[in-house]
């Protein structure tokens, strides 16, 4: 029984997965539509925090791997397009939060001057 | 048998994949995304800040590991593995990012801190001031304390000035009044001045009122003074008294002598050529001798009354007409200057 059951499983798996395998292969694989519109969406908020100009590498790799995606999808290579569409928007939340984190350092940095300066200034003036 | 079965298959289906897919097999990209996740996890700044960031990654990263370990190097570990390394640079920018955000966080407590310290210290120095502003609004009081009691002084001083002033004032009053009284008294000197010239005028005027007289009475200036000269109408003939009508011209004398006491008189007595000379000297002596002797009977003290006779001398006419022999028969009253001084003969 046991033996009987394991040996149709496998047999299951192999079929299934030869089947998903062939389909995907023949792409067969669904647009991945929503995965494109989250990475675009990604892109847009990584420029809009300035991504460009605190982490330039990584948005020109967003970018270019979403060109790449829109023209995979073009060629209905959808799974090449969604991997290069996840990437992009890895990329693209990478330079969004370092961008983030450049600010807030730049803002940390700019608090710690500030804080130098009042220092002095009553430094000066209880002189 | 089995085994054999699946490994087939799973071939078949990786030459498929291979077949499908232009990625090329890179084992290095999982190797890194293991390396930047265990350094990642050992950064106890990722681990606290980014902790959902480095959860997903670690997702990401087992199923590239899982990936890897069933199908070996693929392009869907390859995809997989890139993948969970850029979430493990994403926790740690996270981390980053939280933590400036935390530093400036902590600088803005810090910074309202430094300016609690500074508002604090400006307090401090502001009550400093008024402490310091009130000492010297006191000092200034004081000042001005001492102002006002040198003020009184100088009051006190004023006053005291004032009654120097009013004793200066009364003193000058006083003098103002010596002024008066002097010139009172140059108004009395003056009024002496304007007296004794009233007098003085009084004395001329008595003298013009003397001249006048005298003149009344034809008095002649002569280089002797004043003389009278009493005519022979006066005595009868040969005879040495008086006529009434000598008499009043005596007593007009006797007048004149009153008025004027320190005039003193010198009597003369002539006669003509008629006779003897003796009779005439006894005659001249006799008749200015009765002149005096009225005089002297009209008051006039004697001492101020002096008489001689000249007999014929001294004639003042021819005595060879009897126009000229009445001129003769005379007698001369001259009078002396104020000090009672007579030019003798």
């Amino acid at each position: 029984m046991n033996k009987f059951f394991s040996y149709q499983w496998y047999r299951a798996v192999g079929v299934v997965g030869c089947a998903a395998v062939v389909i995907a292969g023949c792409a067969s694989v669904p647009p991945p539509t929503e995965q494109m519109a989250v990475s675009k969406s990604a892109i847009a908020n990584a420029v809009s925090a300035g991504g460009s100009e605190y982490a330039s590498v990584e948005m020109r790799m967003a970018q270019d791997k979403m060109e790449r995606a829109n023209r995979a999808m073009d060629k209905e290579d959808y799974e090449n397009a969604r991997w290069l569409a996840e990437e992009a928007q890895a990329d693209a939340r990478l330079a969004e939060k370092k961008a983030h984190s450049a600010k807030a350092q730049k803002a940390a940095s700019v608090m710690q001057d500030d804080i130098r300066v009042l220092r002095e200034e009553i430094n000066r003036k209880s002189k | 048998m089995k085994n054999h079965r699946f490994v087939a298959m799973t071939l078949i289906a990786a030459a498929v994949l291979a077949g499908c897919s232009s990625m090329p097999a890179n084992n290095s990209v999982l190797d890194q995304a293991r390396n930047d996740y265990s350094n990642a996890q050992a950064n106890p700044q990722v681990t606290s800040l980014a902790a959902s960031e480095l959860k997903q990654a670690s997702d990401s990263l087992d199923k590239a590991n899982h990936a890897w370990s069933k199908d070996g190097n693929s392009p869907l570990v390859d995809h997989l593995a890139y993948v969970a390394k850029q979430q493990v640079a994403i926790a740690q920018a996270t981390a980053s990012q939280k933590a400036a955000e935390l530093a400036v966080a902590n600088a803005s407590a810090e910074r309202d801190r430094v300016r609690l310290d500074a508002r604090t210290r400006e307090a401090d120095s502001a009550q400093r001031s008024a402490e310091y502003s009130q000492r010297q609004s006191e000092a200034s009081q004081r000042s001005a304390e001492a102002s006002q009691r040198q003020s009184e002084a100088s009051q006190r001083s004023a006053q005291a000035s004032q009654l120097q002033s009013e004793a200066s004032q009364r003193s000058a009053e006083a003098s103002q009044r010596q002024a008066v009284t002097e010139r009172q008294a140059a108004n009395d000197a003056q009024l002496n001045a304007q007296a004794s010239r009233q007098q003085t005028q009084d004395a001329e005027s008595r003298a013009r009122q003397l001249e006048a007289q005298l003149k009344e009475m034809e008095a002649k200036k002569t280089d002797r003074g004043m003389v009278i000269t009493l005519g022979d109408v006066l005595f009868d003939t040969n005879q040495a008294k008086l006529k009434s009508g000598g008499m009043h011209n005596v007593q007009k004398l006797a007048d004149f002598f009153k008025q004027y006491p320190q005039r003193k008189v010198l009597i003369e007595g002539f006669t003509d050529s008629t006779g003897s000379n003796s009779r005439n000297q006894e005659l001249s002596d006799q008749r200015a001798s009765s002149v005096r002797t009225a005089l002297l009977d009209m008051g006039i003290s004697p001492e101020r009354v002096k008489s001689r006779g000249y007999g014929e001398s001294y004639p003042v006419a021819g005595n060879d007409t009897a126009a000229g022999r009445q001129l003769n028969r005379r007698v001369e009253i001259i009078v002396s200057d104020d000090s009672g001084n007579i030019t003798p003969r």
